[in-house]
């Protein structure tokens, strides 16, 4: 009884220990992860964006998900717009 | 010329190379030299040391392969959340004009939230040196700053994708840099 709690805990701090040295993951910096604040990229003019550009792709990509939200918001029906979503090809989530 | 005149002359030089070394080693061994990072270096000193940075440097880095995916926005978000969350301390961002290791780091980590010909950051040759340049300080660090090498923790993809992020990052209003570097979701509970 006392061996295999012993056992366990032996176990458990080594498999913490090889996690915590394991090399930098991307998600290690997810505790503090902020979120991109896409307010002034709703305000923009699409048509006047330069698509080709990459930092202007990047921006888009990472304000996809509010700049979605904004469009459906015009929709006059809340229910209308879901049926929207699942037809329309411009939704790629 | 007689040989005993060319002799003595042979022996005056030798004399003079064993004053200089016996002085530069006292020079070294009297602890003269300030070694505070608040105090920097003479001009003679700083002269020296950025050569030796910059040869050893363009000798190694100028051999490196750049990818041909630079310019990609894939590239820029993977690279920008890292600089954020690695680098900015450092070498701060469109809204940080300083911090506690600007002012106290010597030689002061370069502001690269700013263009290459601003001051801070020095114009090291053409772009595609300066990917390379950037790739390899970003792997192997530099001796004695304050620089780490980050190659032993990361692969070198993540590097081009900082060298990439790094090299638009001075043309991004400080709404862009937030947009870009931030690793969480736009949506809440999407
Ligand atoms: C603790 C502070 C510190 C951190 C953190 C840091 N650096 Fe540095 N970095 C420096 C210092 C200091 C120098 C200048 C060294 C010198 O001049 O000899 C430097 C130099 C550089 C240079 C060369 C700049 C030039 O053009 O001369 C690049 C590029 C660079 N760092 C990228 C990065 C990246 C990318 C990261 C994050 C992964 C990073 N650094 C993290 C301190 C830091
Ligand atoms: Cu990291």
């Amino acid at each position: 009884m006392n061996t295999k709690i012993i056992t366990f805990i032996m176990a458990l701090s080594t498999a913490v220990f090889t996690l915590s040295a394991q090399a930098h993951d991307p998600k290690e910096h997810m505790k503090n992860a902020e979120k991109p604040d896409c307010t002034a990229m709703e305000k923009m003019d699409k048509s006047k964006m330069d698509m080709q550009d990459p930092i202007t792709q990047a921006m888009m990509k990472q304000c996809m998900d509010t700049m979605d939200m904004d469009m459906d918001e015009k929709a006059e029906d809340e229910n209308e717009s879901q049926s929207h979503a699942d037809e329309s090809t411009e939704h790629t989530h | 010329m007689s040989a005993r005149k060319f002799l003595s002359c042979g022996k005056c030089l030798l004399i003079t190379v064993g004053i200089a070394i016996v002085g530069g080693v006292a020079f070294l061994y009297s602890g003269l030299y300030p070694m505070g990072a608040d105090v920097p270096h003479n001009a003679l000193t700083y002269w020296g040391l950025e050569t030796l940075r910059e040869r050893s440097i363009e000798r190694v880095a100028s051999k490196i392969e750049v990818p041909n995916d630079m310019n990609t926005s894939a590239r820029l978000l993977r690279g920008g959340a890292d600089y954020n969350d690695m680098c900015a301390s450092c070498h701060l961002a469109p809204n940080k004009k300083q911090s506690d290791f600007t002012l106290g780091l010597y030689p002061s980590p370069p502001n690269l939230s700013l263009a290459r010909d601003e001051v801070g950051h020095a114009n090291h040759g053409d772009e595609l040196y300066s990917q390379q340049r950037h790739f390899w300080i970003i792997k192997h660090g530099i001796k004695a700053s304050g620089m780490p090498a980050w190659g032993p923790s990361h692969d070198d993809q993540r590097i081009w994708d900082m060298v990439a992020f790094i090299n638009s990052l001075p043309k991004l209003s400080p709404e862009q840099y937030q947009v870009l570097t931030a690793r969480g979701d736009s949506s809440n509970e999407h």
